[in-house]
């Protein structure tokens, strides 16, 4: 299925495109202790920012998944002239195409939420090593949504609903997780530095008016959504 | 092309990070647009950035504009990319 937002992102080939920027993936890994020998998903790894951090903080092996062509090409892009050992391939999160146990670390920037959440978290659970972590960074409710303001988010990402912490923490515990941790990030949607873009030539007319309404909907609803960093263990 | 002076036209008074085609980045608030340029102010305050100050490569020519001026010119064929400075992504 398609997602106009993501089409978005693809086209801008912004990077960093998640709450709080790369500052706050960087932040977010400062203390992640990932060891070289460790295998490591980037599960949505959109033009590879994220990866190519991992790869060069820690020295471990990545893979970097995606659902959008676009994002993949640029990824791949990203990585061509790099010996580094990021292995690039298009992937669904809803249904991972690797062994159970495959990963000690995986890292979700702003994914799940454009997925079958529920499906999601079962794949990430199945494919992460027992005494692996997972990071996720996702939308969440900071209050009661009215119907109409649900509606027209959901409409505007492509998403099927968005959950307040408590559900995201009976979500992760129903796909496995027992032990969770919030990592502290600035509660404000605020704007980050994009600094890492690889736009395509030819976007539609229709993604630059999808971007001011994204624009605006932040502006007038930061208080309703936020999102949550949450660190998770078997 | 169209493409670029659309964008230009639409970030008119935003600050935004324009790249070019020799690989230079430059940040600032758009303050004009042409079909050929677009002029930008560059903004001193974003930490680290303003690269733009030591325009004079290929694509460039000074403003004109008189007072606080337009900032510099940058030829819309010599860019590859522009968005805006920061922003709140999902």
């Amino acid at each position: 299925m398609s997602n106009a937002y993501l089409d978005l992102l693809a086209y801008f080939g912004i990077g960093g495109a998640h709450p709080g920027g790369f500052n706050l993936t960087q932040s977010i890994l400062k203390d992640a202790n990932i060891k070289p020998s460790e295998s490591v998903l980037d599960v949505g790894c959109g033009t590879g920012q994220t990866s190519a951090f991992l790869v060069k903080r820690f020295k471990c092996q990545v893979t970097a998944i995606d659902k959008h062509p676009i994002m993949i090409a640029k990824a791949v892009e990203r990585f061509k002239n790099d010996p580094s050992t990021v292995k690039v391939m298009e992937g669904n999160a809803e249904c991972l195409n690797f062994e159970d146990d495959s990963f000690d670390f995986i890292i979700a920037e702003s994914v799940i939420v454009f997925t079958n959440i529920e499906k999601t978290l079962h794949e990430l659970a199945r494919v992460l090593k027992s005494d692996g972590r997972l990071i996720l960074l996702e939308m969440t409710a900071e209050q009661n949504l009215t119907e109409k303001l649900q509606r027209k988010v959901c409409n505007l990402y492509g998403i099927k609903e968005i959950l307040s912490e408590d559900e995201w923490r009976a979500k992760l515990q129903q796909a496995g997780f027992t032990r969770l941790e919030i990592i502290d990030t600035p509660s404000e949607l605020s704007p980050s530095e994009v600094d890492d873009i690889n736009q395509s030539d030819n976007i539609k007319k229709e993604l630059f008016d999808l971007l001011e309404e994204h624009n605006e909907l932040i502006n007038h609803y930061r208080h309703f959504i936020g999102y949550r960093a949450f660190k998770c263990y078997f | 092309m169209n493409q670029i002076y659309d964008q230009c036209c639409r970030f008119h008074g935003r600050t935004v990070r324009i790249t070019c085609n020799d690989g230079r980045v430059h940040v600032g608030e758009i303050t004009r647009v042409n079909r050929d340029m677009v002029w930008i102010r560059p903004t001193g305050g974003l930490g680290g950035y303003g690269l733009g100050f030591f325009g004079g490569g290929f694509g460039f020519r000074r403003g004109f504009g008189r007072g606080f001026g337009f900032g510099f010119g940058i030829a819309l064929g010599a860019i590859t990319g522009i968005a805006l400075a920061s922003a709140f992504f999902w």
